[in-house]
């Protein structure tokens, strides 16, 4: 008891020294947690933008011959057929489901109002090797594509120019070219083209168009997680497509194969080394913040030099005095390590969420927003306050060493 | 009550300096001693010695009839806080604790009770007529003041001994004057008391005068302060 309000007493009546000591610790911590928000906020915002496309997608489109093989002449156009979805799905144990692409276009027609439409068939998954984001809604089902259910997908653009504001257009009929489609989703749509832009049940569009040459395949790979994987599958491809469609296998021309995989994994490569970047900086962050903590507390207890002699002339042992100096160093680096950790949180919060704001309706929006593990939040602090504290004992020890009259004299 | 038998100090440095060599002396209970010499002549040394605040090479150091030697820090922490008071030249005050809590600190490091310690600290305080004072920091009290704080928190234990280095080395001559006379009072309360000073003016108010030149003690003079009028200034 006494010894606290020994203790209380020595801080608040040194309240400049308290309060310097404090600043110092609450800074360091500060500045570590915003800085490894802000790097965790763009790690987070690079990492988004990529998973938001599918990570295996290949999509194959035909071309034409430029070799003559098998008494077919050159410059012959390959295009696919329900005989390659065949191929693809029953032959490729790593392929999933198939999409292939049709598309035909019109306007679409909601009572009065008319927008300029592009009707794309494509089976469910095509939501996923394309990266499609609902808003409201959903996307196609298997389903629909069984039942050739004339649904569709509408982009925002086109919501917006066939419904009112606060109009749900779910449920709701439009008609293209006189048939009735019911909307079933809205789809943020393609920035980069005028939009109108919208997705429909293949199954569907190929009886009402009667279309069966499709001019791309889109599929999803599992298991080709390897530059090597992917390079031997898509040799393999290659032959086995040659072969259905008799053209020569080593004519690149014929068709054109692309896969994501290669992209991503050379961006998960930049990621990486992101990554141990971010954690460089967090790591010198904290050892400028250990730095700095410790040399503050290494002034502190020299400054108290002449103190420590004076208590010990009149009496006080050496583990009397290292414990009220250790025990002061504690509250001061707890308390204000705990003030800075909670400031920088905030922090990061604040600029997080005006970050955010800021971006709102942006349509291309790389979002960094600061946000930080709450579990290496607290380790830091804890690192912090322990080195604090470590750097208050070492010289305090030394201090209560020397004797007591060089202590005394000490300037 | 103080007894030194050859006793030897060397300070090592680049330069190794042999600052006591072989002091020998008796202090007796209730004595009034003062150390004179010039800056140099290790009479400092010798001080800090007696106040354990500082070891010896060779020789023996009984003190109140113990043989001050090899303690450990902790004994000899216990030691100063039992048996010595100190007044210093610069005062050494704490400058963020109140006249009374530096008073009382000597009896924290004695686990006297808080309220005990400050009641203790206020009769010294008010012994020395600064019952006014007592929540003054030292920076707030003149130098007399704050040397009859020193001297307070000193007494607070009730040593046996009291130690003084310069203790009017910082004041000026009327002041020096009333120290000295209420050094004198506490001496002869029962307080042994050892002052090292430069000022032939102290030391002529002291029964004993020990003079130390280049580490040995030259002579020991006796002296009777009694002739001397202790209200004059001096100079």
């Amino acid at each position: 008891m006494d010894f606290w309000q020994e203790i209380f007493i020595a801080l608040r009546r040194n309240k400049l020294r308290t309060f310097l000591t404090g600043l110092a610790i609450s800074w360091g911590i500060f500045i570590l947690i915003v800085l490894l928000a802000a790097g965790n906020g763009l790690m987070t915002a690079v990492t988004d933008e990529f998973s938001s496309r599918s990570t295996n997608t290949y999509t194959l489109y035909g071309g034409f011959t430029s070799k003559p093989y098998k008494g077919h002449n050159e410059n012959r156009w390959i295009h696919f057929t329900d005989k390659d979805i065949r191929l693809l799905e029953n032959n490729f144990p790593h392929v999933e489901q198939v999409s292939p692409r049709i598309n035909t276009s019109g306007n679409a027609i909601y009572n009065d109002r008319l927008n300029p439409i592009s009707l794309n068939g494509v089976r469910p998954v095509f939501a996923k090797t394309n990266g499609v984001e609902m808003i409201m809604g959903r996307f196609i089902d298997e389903l629909d594509e069984k039942n050739n259910e004339k649904v569709v997908v509408i982009d925002q653009t086109t919501q917006e120019q066939l419904f009112d504001f606060e109009e749900d257009p779910i449920g709701k009929l439009i008609f293209v070219n006189n048939i009735a489609y019911k909307v079933i989703g809205v789809w943020e749509g393609n920035p980069n083209s005028g939009g109108g832009e919208a997705y429909m049940p293949f199954s569907t569009l190929k009886k009402i168009t009667n279309q069966n040459d499709y001019f791309m395949l889109n599929f999803t790979t599992y298991d080709l997680d390897t530059k090597e994987a992917n390079e031997a599958f898509e040799t393999y491809l290659r032959t086995q497509l040659a072969n259905l469609h008799e053209f020569d296998p080593t004519d690149e021309s014929s068709i054109y194969i692309s896969s994501t995989m290669l992209n991503y994994l050379e961006t998960n490569k930049i990621l990486n080394t992101l990554q141990v970047f971010i954690w460089i900086i967090g790591i010198a962050m904290l050892i400028s913040g250990i730095v700095g903590v410790s040399n503050i507390m290494r002034i502190t207890v020299k400054e108290r030099t002449n103190e420590i002699g004076i208590r010990k002339a009149i009496g006080a042992k050496s583990r009397s005095i290292l414990a009220s100096i250790v025990v002061e160093s504690m509250i001061i680096t707890t308390l204000f390590g705990y003030i800075g950790m909670w400031l920088g949180m905030v922090v990061a919060d604040l600029s997080g969420n005006i970050i955010s704001k800021a971006q709102e309706g942006n349509m291309v929006t790389i979002n960094i927003v600061p946000s930080i593990d709450i579990s290496i939040v607290l380790m830091a602090t804890a690192l912090l306050i322990v080195c604090g504290v470590l750097a208050g004992f070492f010289p305090a020890r030394n201090a209560v060493k020397i004797k007591p009259i060089e202590a005394m004299n000490y300037r | 009550m103080i007894r030194l038998e050859n006793i030897n100090k060397t300070y090592f440095g680049a330069q190794p300096l042999h600052v006591l060599k072989g002091i020998n002396l008796n202090v007796e209970d209730g004595e009034m001693v003062s150390i004179m010499g010039a800056s140099g002549s290790g009479k400092s040394t010798l001080l800090n010695i007696l106040g354990i605040l500082d070891n010896y090479d060779t020789g023996d150091y009984y003190l109140n009839d113990k043989l001050v030697k090899d303690l450990t820090e902790n004994q000899a922490a216990e030691m100063r806080n039992q048996l010595i008071g100190f007044i210093f030249q610069s005062f050494n005050l704490i400058p963020f604790k109140t006249a009374m809590e530096n008073v009382a600190l000597p009896l924290y490091y004695q686990n006297v009770n808080r309220k005990k310690r400050n009641q203790l600290a206020l009769e010294y305080l008010e012994r020395f007529g600064l019952k006014e004072w007592a929540d003054h920091y030292p920076n707030e009290l003149s130098g007399g003041q704050k040397q009859r704080v020193s001297m307070a928190r000193a007494l607070v234990t009730q040593p046996k001994i009291i130690l003084a280095d310069e203790p009017t080395g910082a004041l000026d001559s009327k002041t020096s004057a009333e120290v000295m006379q209420i050094l004198r009072e506490v001496n002869q309360s029962g307080i042994t008391m050892v002052i090292v000073t430069h000022e032939r003016g102290i030391a002529l108010r002291t029964n004993k005068i020990i003079h130390l030149k280049d580490g040995v003690i030259e002579s020991i003079e006796t002296n009777n302060p009694d002739q001397i009028d202790f209200n004059q200034e001096i100079k």
